[in-house]
């Protein structure tokens, strides 16, 4: 009893929380930090292929580049895709419209920046979730 | 066929042809000659960094004091130094490559030269746009800017004379070396080995910027100016012509299109044998699986006819690099007794933490020893052979892609990257600064977009375990004999190229933005804390009978990037505190040159 009560009381918080969720659009699904949907993966495994580390550094904080982590905290997706497609060329921003990668992969590339930004994602190698 | 590959067929007949009949030799290397002079970005042909001057002696120079200051007005990694011809010093800049011609009576300056660049340059020049220096000859300045244009200016007024392209940014390529002058040929290189650029060097005309010859790193025979009879190379203990296709018998398919072996280090020349040499890069891409073979000739010296461009010998330090050990390294040349013959040596301090000492006339491999004893990737050279042997556990091609290889060392800034060592012919040992830092290594599987970042790894470096603790060494080498004399540990990696002299002082920069004195044992004798973190090098000169030091600092470059990339353990090993934040405890962003002598009597 006492646990069902339990768990009836979860799922009212869930309920309760899931609207503001769903209005935020979350874009990834993360678990114990470092198991991430497919599609984030594919947000990692682009920011790891076109090198972005080497002026975002290893954990998007910001080096030659600026840090992502806050970056992120600032720009709409929108601005989030030109930046990366079309590029800051006088501020050393590649334009990234070339890379079949990040043009397939710019929402996930989102994602995962986005879920580094908010801390929900750890830095580093990460896996899909249930593999 | 284009008019262009039709030309590139013919070009070396074209240059046999030509480039005798209007040979005129520079005055760049008698003016070298004059120690008051610093003609050149080494002082000397032979890369030695060595100055015949000794007013500032070990027993002076705790008295060194600030003579005046210059800021470029520029702010990322300053390397090089200004070259000094007569009463006037000449300086460059980082992009956008300004050119200051600064009189030495009043420090005023004389012009000042700031070419347009194409900013998309920027981005493939990631993560640092950083320039080594100019070269002089015959009242001509040569800058090698950016955007890989070469350019000639009027030493007296800053005109332009003449300027070609010699690569091509939008595929990666861009250009970070000096410009050397050799006898009456310009020679430049080219950069982005992280671009999947195909490295090559090319002899250009001082007086006009004509093409005179091009030689790839990679390839068929002709396009790299190997001859497959006489070409020579060390095999099973002796030296054997290379034999034919010997690049692209060492490549699966067409890798070698992108196969690296950039060229933007410190070259040299030897004037009787009429020999230059330099060193090439990594092979792209830093996934060593998806490039089977021994991935010739990256990692390679070369040692080339300077008038047809023609290899004499070729040496690869690292086949099938696995960990990114460039080997564009100065190539050092010193006339030694190794192993008590008299030698006219070539000493090579590599990337992959190994000193090589060989005999630059034939190409044999006379020395090679660790100059740092926490190199562990290899157990030693195996001098027949003269391959690596390379430890299991720490061959991130045998551990393969998605596996992260731990505790390599050296890391890729390797335990030395560009910045030049000295060789001093009065106590015969080399000066040499380098890098105490290991890392974690995980290649993984990427495709070729041209002028997209061609990497493949995730490296995390971190000061040398087990060990004080700092990320550089400040060592004396014996080439003879392949032995540290003395080493002298220092907080960070030392980035910044040594000058020795013949009054018994050394002097190098460090990260924190320290220029130091030492004597010939090693002790400090003096430092100094200039506006910014050091990565330029060292040089003197003397100006109405005062002898002067130089240097720039200004932070940046792969040094700051190297710390940058996290130098203690967060989450997977990419945690990016520590190291960077640390340095920027000591120093900020700045280009300024910074010039010292002893106070008047």
């Amino acid at each position: 009893m006492k646990k069902f009560v339990y768990l009836m009381l979860s799922a009212a918080a869930c309920m309760a929380v899931m609207p503001t969720v769903a209005a935020d659009a979350v874009p990834y699904k993360v678990a114990d930090g470092n198991k991430v949907d497919a599609q984030t993966l594919s947000g990692w495994k682009t920011w790891r292929a076109l090198a972005c580390e080497r002026c975002h550094g290893a954990a998007q904080e910001g080096m030659v580049g600026p840090s992502l982590v806050n970056s992120l905290k600032v720009l709409t997706k929108d601005q989030f895709k030109e930046t990366v497609l079309h590029g800051r060329i006088e501020k050393g921003m590649p334009n990234f419209d070339g890379s079949k990668m990040v043009v397939e992969n710019i929402d996930n590339l989102y994602a995962y920046l986005k879920g580094r930004s908010d801390g929900a994602i750890q830095p580093g190698r990460l896996t899909e979730i249930g593999k | 066929m284009s008019f262009q590959t039709s030309l590139i067929r013919w070009w070396p007949c074209l240059a046999l042809a030509v480039s005798p009949a209007f040979a005129a030799d520079s005055d760049t290397a008698q003016l070298s000659k004059d120690p008051k002079n610093w003609a050149m970005q080494s002082g000397d042909l032979s890369n030695q960094r060595y100055s015949e001057l000794k007013q500032i002696n070990s027993k002076n120079a705790r008295n060194l004091q600030v003579a005046w200051t210059f800021s470029t007005g520029v702010l990322r990694g300053h390397e090089g130094g200004p070259l000094v011809i007569g009463d006037t010093m000449y300086l460059h800049s980082p992009f956008p490559n300004k050119v200051f011609a600064i009189s030495l009576e009043d420090q005023g300056i004389k012009w000042k030269y700031e070419p347009k660049q194409d900013p998309t340059v920027i981005p493939v020049m990631c993560c640092d746009t950083v320039n080594r220096g100019l070269a002089y000859a015959n009242g001509k300045i040569f800058l090698q800017q950016a955007d890989t244009t070469l350019v000639a200016l009027d030493a007296k007024t800053g005109a332009e004379l003449w300027k070609t392209k010699v690569g091509d940014p939008k595929i990666g390529e861009t250009t970070t070396n000096a410009p050397h002058i050799f006898k009456d040929k310009l020679l430049t290189g080219i950069s982005g080995g992280e671009f999947g650029v195909r490295g090559r060097i090319a002899a250009y005309d001082p007086n006009t910027g004509k093409l005179l010859w091009k030689a790839f790193s990679t390839g068929p025979d002709k396009d790299m100016l190997i001859d497959p009879a006489k070409t020579m190379t060390w095999t099973d203990g002796k030296m054997a012509p290379v034999g034919p296709d010997s690049s692209l018998k060492s490549w699966q398919g067409d890798q070698w299109k992108l196969g690296g072996g950039t060229t933007w280090g410190w070259y040299s020349y030897d004037p009787q044998l009429n020999l230059m040499y330099y060193g090439t890069g990594n092979p792209s891409t830093w996934n060593p699986r998806q490039r089977p073979g021994d991935n010739k000739w990256s990692m390679t010296i070369f040692a080339r006819d300077l008038d047809t461009g023609v290899a004499k010998w070729v040496y690869q330090m690292t086949p099938h690099d696995e960990w990114d050990y460039d080997g564009v390294n100065e190539m050092i040349l010193a006339d030694i007794n190794v192993k008590g013959k008299p030698r006219k040596a070539l000493v090579h301090f590599d990337r992959n933490g190994f000193g090589y000492t060989m005999d630059r006339q034939s190409g044999e491999l006379l020395v090679a020893e660790k100059y740092d004893p926490v190199v562990n990737w290899a157990s030693h050279i195996d001098m027949k052979s003269g391959r690596p042997v390379v430890v299991a556990k720490y061959s991130t091609d045998k551990n393969g892609p998605d596996v992260n290889s731990k505790g390599i060392c050296p890391s890729a800034l390797g335990t030395k990257d560009q910045q030049p060592a000295s060789y001093s012919p009065k106590t015969g040992l080399f000066y040499v600064p380098t890098n105490h830092v290991c890392m974690d290594y995980e290649p993984f599987q990427i495709e070729y977009t041209a002028g997209q970042p061609y990497v493949g790894s995730t490296l995390s470096m971190y000061p040398a375990p087990n060990s004080h603790g700092g990320m550089g060494n400040f060592i004396a080498w014996d080439a003879s004999s392949g032995k540290i004399v003395w080493s002298k540990p220092e907080k960070f990696s030392v980035w910044s190229g040594a000058l020795s002299t013949a009054g018994d002082v050394v002097f190098y920069g460090t990260l924190e933005g320290y220029i130091k004195a030492v004597d010939n044992k090693g002790k400090e004798l003096w430092k100094f804390k200039t506006p910014s973190g050091i990565i330029g090098n060292v040089m003197t000169w003397e100006y109405k009978g005062k002898q002067y030091i130089g240097v720039l600092s200004g932070i940046g470059g792969w040094a700051g990037i190297g710390l940058a990339a996290g130098l203690t353990k967060g989450t997977e090993g990419l945690g990016a505190v520590g190291g960077y934040k640390d340095l920027a405890k000591y120093t900020e962003l700045g280009g300024v040159l910074t010039v010292f002598a002893l106070p008047d009597r």
